[in-house]
């Protein structure tokens, strides 16, 4: 109330924090008790766990929520994030306050976790009694209405009939009606408790005796978790390890609810805070349901997917840091309106952020003690064979090249800097002659050096039998080394060059070229990089490896231009002078972090040390692949990998969105844009919902007995991209022609009256106007054909644990003939994850059933990926559509 | 009734209105007008030296069996604002599309009629739609940018009818005509008075202007593709007194170069800024079209006396 009520000048009573504090407490309990019911939904912690099973699983509970608020608190505390609203505050001091009473219950009394649970309910429901009560009795400042409302009145009720009928059909046995007084005293009784007493009984009261009963029964043992009922009428029955959570569920609920109310004084601000969490909770098991589909795939097939992969902590603290800054930015934007729930919704925006800080504190935890972190898996899947337990651990080694840390964490932290200031550097540029020439230069030598890249993928490094990385490759290598350092030093010459009166007008004269140099030899130097392996070559002048030398020198050179731009900014006066060159320095000290950043990532991802004036930076084998990621060894003592079924499903999915999305979307353009409304589109609407409804398995006999043989007559790559192309089509035309029709009508009018023709105007604004609603498709579609599996075992072909990957690219080659281009790669058959998972897991063909659930996971994982993509590009192109 | 043959006969039109109002319905006075303007076919027939850039001769538009543009004829001169007013629903806008066959795209209205560009009939089955709306550009009556940044939507037109080409195949062919985009952004902007406003932020999205900004952006875009005539339908229908009066100088600034033809139910703007005016009432008749002076002072017909003193419409 305290915060709730500061703007209405209302006297705050004494007592009245004590009630705040403790009905925030009874609200985060029921956070608690909600996530702690889901838990045991699915089994993650079992209901009779009790001892140290419990209080390990509570204290990995208490931990994760102490680091949440903690570095919330600490983001908080450091402005960061600014959490300013006493209610965010308490309830963070409550979940921890009540994460680790809840702790040492369980570590002191010998409870199971069904009993802490129905104490949880028990003190959820003294909660709001007091509440109830004290404000009744005027010990608070509260504005209760005359009455809970029916619609509270009748939700009640609702829960009284159904436990009312539970009670009586348990006391009376089946046969008899009289469970139906138990239910109507109950259901009565607790509809009219709501409604009759002021608002502030009517919505504490009612919920407490509900949400007290269910855990008494719980506390007292009359369901327990040995506890099942079969009711003759059912074929099923319920066991207290199901019913147990949704108690809990349906309690915190309730309670939280009541909590809520209570909390924000009843009221009209009372039901909103209700609904809000509520809704919010509800919204919460939504998440949670795809998270346990996630989770459950992830436990069962991640120890086996990760077997053999060791990650250096530094390398794995590196990796997060992008992911931190990322988590901080996100919970930095405003969280919009200032209003009452802005501070709890802040605190959604800043889990990430917490979760990611406390993987990164653990890292770091490794770093400093030495011990690794392992994960034991022990866990056997009974299909078809006994699994037997492997040995499967994430050990995360620690790593102590103190001179990596240094290279890598602050270049990284800065280089997150720079992408964001790349915005900046648009409208910057426009006063140098000289800097012009130079920005032509830039794109030209990087699209050379891509182009060059592109042709050792393609042709390897010696095409047509010419050892082409000897010369050729060696002399882009170099010269792109060079270009490289040029550009990052052009800055400091141009200013050297020209003729201001001071350093500070020189320097000012010639702010475009450092955003040049920064941007040119950063590109520039990203190329050599890739081309430097590709072309196999290591161009080295004496004991210096090259690349890296000049990296450094770039980077060198960029902090002196930061520090001279620093100097010039002191004395200048010019207030747009002054704004270019604050982003100068700022870009110049980023420049010099990505140059640097390349190097550690170079270092850090190839294992590759380097020397540079005798100082030499390592990190050897800081990443190695887990062993499912390596192609099938099939008589090797280690189990085999998935490699091939991978990169076959990648080629499906990508070959089958090649295929159906420029015909759907050329299909959606003719439609809406080009043929008369009428019978024909009709047809055409039904026969593509049709299509879209279609059992999957058709498609699969389609495909095995029309394509097929006319695909050289046996299951090929090609057919089943074929047959997920077909699958895809409809959906990806439907929703292109949905989001084309959405494009207003007034451009296509402002284009024809600029006298552009048709086909243009669709092309040119038509068609990037629909483009978010066209690659929502695509995705939908790609979340269901990459799982696909009934037609792919139908047309690809059965290869399971295959031992080499389908080469699509090397496989184009040019015969004489029609076609004239041939793919051999793309007529044979490929494995492919689905049917990999299908035939380990359900079939039982060959591999352990740990490889199909790392299969499906790796699989999930695939699936994820592309969705990642798609809607990166999505939310590009609506970025560029609406205004930032 | 007899105030018609008054009128016909009479040039003593004051006490007709006077009249008319004391003594007769609304309705009565409404026929009384019709037939009044049956006669009078001369009070459209403009005069005036030079050539006439637009020539429109018995045009009918139907939309459906609605008629709503009737047997309109009328000449526009060279180089100078034609204003059109008229009580909404008269077929202003209707006329308008007419102009650059903006109406073809509407497939529920018929034409029937003729229109003539400097003396090539536009209604011609071989007319190069294109050409047409290049040469004839438009202003709609509420802005309309495309979602692309303000540089893109002002050489949108000039890029796609091939007189810039950037991109890199451009550039591959040594072909890059980025400096030229920029003149002509610059250009354009300059001439609908928003190069202030907007020149540090060319590359941002177009919807994050104002609305006065993105009429102002319209016209720029129409003017990169450099039309003979401009047709804008109340482009200051949106648009706060400061704004408008921007768009005002403007379109009298492209009087000496364009041709410009303008819908506006504001008659004082209507005053302002054009040469000749065109009253159409309701049912979609072109009443009566003469110097602005003479229709806003001492206009022929009655009923177009009425409307510009607020009495009708
Ligand atoms: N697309 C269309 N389909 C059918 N009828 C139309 C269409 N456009 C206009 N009309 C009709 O034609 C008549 C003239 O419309 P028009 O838009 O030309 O009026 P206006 O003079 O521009 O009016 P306003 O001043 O309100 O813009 C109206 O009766 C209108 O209902
Ligand atoms: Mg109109």
């Amino acid at each position: 109330m305290s915060d709730a009520y500061a703007t209405t000048d209302r006297l705050v009573s004494a007592d009245s924090n004590v009630y705040d504090r403790g009905l925030d407490t009874a609200i985060a309990l029921s956070v608690i008790g909600f996530t702690l019911g889901l838990v045991t939904l699915v089994n993650l912690v079992p209901p009779g766990a009790s001892g140290s099973a419990l209080t390990t699983a509570l204290g990995t509970l208490l931990a994760v929520v102490v680091g949440a608020v903690g570095i919330t608190g600490l983001a908080s505390y450091t402005n960061v994030v600014p959490v300013t609203s006493q209610r965010v505050r308490g309830i963070g001091l409550g979940l921890v306050v009540s994460t680790l009473a809840l702790t040492a219950l369980a570590a002191v009394l010998p409870v199971t976790m069904a009993t802490l649970l129905g104490i949880v309910l028990l003190a959820e429901a003294l909660a709001i009694t007091a509440a109830g009560v004290s404000s009744r009795l005027e010990l608070v400042d509260t504005e209760p209405n005359m009455s809970a409302g029916l619609l509270s009145g009748g939700a009640l009720g609702a829960v009284g009939l159904a436990m009312g009928a539970a009670v009586g059909g348990a006391l009376t046995g089946s046969g008899s009606l009289l469970w139906l007084v138990g239910a109507v005293v109950a259901g009565v009784g607790l509809f009219l408790l709501a409604i009759l007493p002021r608002e502030d009984l009517g919505s504490t009261l009612p919920t407490a005796i509900v949400v007290g009963a269910l855990g008494l029964t719980i506390v007292t043992g009359t369901i327990g978790v040995g506890w099942q009922w079969n009711p003759q009428t059912l074929s099923g029955g319920f066991t207290g390890g199901a019913v147990i959570p949704v108690f809990l569920l349906v309690g915190t609920l309730l309670s939280a609810w009541s909590a809520a109310k209570c909390r924000a004084g009843f009221g009209a601000r009372g039901r909103e805070y209700g609904a809000f969490l509520v809704i919010n909770l509800n919204a919460f098991l939504m998440v949670a349901v795809m998270a346990t589909i996630v989770v459950f795939v992830t436990i069962k097939g991640v120890g086996y997917a990760v077997h053999g992969l060791s990650v250096g902590a530094l390398t794995a603290l590196v990796l997060l840091t992008p992911a931190l800054l990322a988590a901080v930015q996100f919970a930095r934007t405003p969280a919009g309106t200032n209003d009452w729930n802005a501070g709890a919704r802040q605190l959604f925006r800043v889990l990430p952020l917490a979760a990611i800080g406390a993987l990164a504190a653990m890292f770091a935890s490794v770093l400093v003690t030495g011990t690794p972190l392992r994960y034991a898996y022990d866990y056997t899947v009974q299909v078809n064979r006994q699994g037997q337990a492997l040995d499967t651990a994430i050990a995360v080694t620690p790593d102590t090249s103190i001179g990596t840390l240094l290279l890598i964490a602050p270049a990284l932290l800065l280089a997150v800097t720079f992408f964001r200031s790349f915005g900046s550097l648009r409208n910057v540029g426009t006063q140098s002659e000289r800097a012009d020439s130079v920005r032509q230069a830039v794109p030209t030598v990087v699209l050379g050096l891509v182009v060059l890249i592109g042709f050792f993928l393609v042709f390897g490094p010696a095409p047509f039998g010419f050892p082409l990385n000897e010369t050729l490759a060696f002399a882009a290598v170099v010269a792109g080394s060079v270009a490289a350092g040029g550009l990052a030093v052009s800055p400091l010459v141009g200013v050297l060059a020209s003729d201001g009166p001071t350093l500070a007008e020189s320097a000012q004269r010639e702010a475009p070229l450092f955003t040049l140099g920064v941007f040119g030899g950063l590109g520039l130097l990203l190329a050599t990089l890739l081309l430097q392996p590709v072309a196999g070559i290591n161009p080295r002048v004496g004991p210096v490896n090259l690349v890296p030398a000049v990296a450094l020198g770039a980077a060198v050179a960029s902090l002196a231009l930061a520090t001279l731009t620093t100097v010039a900014k002191r004395s200048s006066e010019e207030t747009i002078t002054r704004r270019l060159l604050t982003e100068e320095t700022r870009l110049g000290l980023v420049g010099a972090a990505g140059f640097t950043a390349l190097v550690g990532l170079h270092v850090a991802v190839t294992g590759t040390s380097f020397n540079v004036l005798g100082v030499s930076i390592a990190n050897e084998g800081s990443l190695s692949w887990p062993m499912v990621m390596q192609a099938y060894i099939p008589l090797g003592a280690e189990p085999g990998g998935i490699m091939p079924a991978i990169i076959g499903t990648v080629w499906l999915v990508v070959g089958a969105t090649l295929f159906a999305v420029p015909l759907g979307v050329g299909a959606a353009v003719f439609l809406t844009e080009y043929a008369e409304q009428g019978q024909f589109t009709a047809l055409v609407e039904i026969a593509t919902n049709a299509l879209w409804s279609t059992p999957s398995i058709v498609f699969g006999l389609f495909g095995a007995a029309f394509l097929i043989p006319r695909l050289g007559g046996d299951e090929s790559l090609l057919a089943g991209m074929l047959v997920l192309g077909f699958m895809l089509l409809p959906l990806v035309l439907i929703t292109s022609r949905e989001s084309i029709k959405a494009v207003p009508d007034e451009y296509r009018d402002a284009s024809a009256a600029l006298g552009v023709t048709q086909w243009e105007t669709i092309k040119s604004v038509v068609l990037p106007a629909a483009m978010p609603g066209v690659i929502t498709g695509v995705i939908l579609g790609v979340g269901r054909i990459a799982g696909e599996t009934a037609p792919l075992i139908l047309v690809l072909g059965s290869t399971l644990n295959a031992t080499a990957a389908v080469d699509v690219i090397d496989g184009f080659r040019f015969v004489s003939g029609p076609p004239f281009i041939a793919n051999d790669a793309l007529l044979t058959a490929s494995a492919s994850l689905p049917t990999q998972v299908w035939a380990v897991i359900a079939a039982g063909v060959s591999g352990s059933p740990q490889m199909g659930w790392a299969t499906a996971f790796i699989l999930l994982m695939v699936v994820l990926t592309f969705y990642a993509v798609g809607i990166t590009a999505r939310t590009y192109f609506r970025r560029k559509l609406n205004y930032e | 009734m007899s105030d018609s043959i008054n009128t016909e006969t009479s040039t003593d039109t004051e006490t007709n209105g006077e009249q008319t109002v004391t003594t007769a319905s609304p309705s009565a006075e409404t026929t009384a007008g019709e037939s009044d303007e049956r006669v009078r076919e001369e009070w459209r027939q403009y005069e005036f030296a030079g050539d006439a850039k637009l020539s429109v001769e018995n045009l009918d538009v139907w939309y459906g069996d609605d008629h709503a543009l009737k047997d309109v004829s009328m000449e526009i001169p060279e180089n100078s604002v034609t204003a059109l007013i008229g009580p909404s629903g008269c077929g202003k806008s209707t006329y308008l599309r007419c102009l650059n066959r903006m109406n073809d795209r509407i497939k529920a209205a018929r034409i029937d009629g003729s229109v003539e560009l400097e003396g090539t009939e536009i209604y011609d089955p071989n007319a190069n739609l294109v050409e047409l709306r290049k040469r004839i550009g438009m202003v709609f009556q509420s802005p309309n940018p495309f979602p692309k940044s303000i540089r893109e939507n002002i050489s949108y037109g000039p890029r796609k009818h091939g007189d810039i080409n950037k991109g890199l195949l451009a550039r591959l062919f040594g072909r890059d005509d980025t400096e030229k985009e920029g003149a002509l952004v610059e250009r354009s902007l300059k001439q609908a008075a928003l190069w202030d406003e907007v020149s540090d932020r060319l590359d941002d999205n177009a919807l994050g202007l104002s609305g006065g900004q993105q009429q102002r952006l319209c016209i720029a875009r129409c003017l990169a593709v450099d039309p003979e005539v401009i047709l804008m339908d109340e482009p200051a229908s949106a648009l706060d007194p400061i704004a408008t009066s921007k768009i005002e100088d403007l379109v009298e600034e492209l009087s000496k170069d364009y041709t410009v033809v303008i819908v506006t139910h504001n008659m004082q703007q209507a005053a302002r800024i054009s040469d000749q005016t065109a009253v159409f009432l309701t049912g979609g008749e072109l009443v009566e079209y003469d110097d602005t002076d003479k229709i806003f002072e001492n206009p022929e017909s009655q009923r177009v006396e009425d409307y510009i003193t607020g009495k009708f419409g």
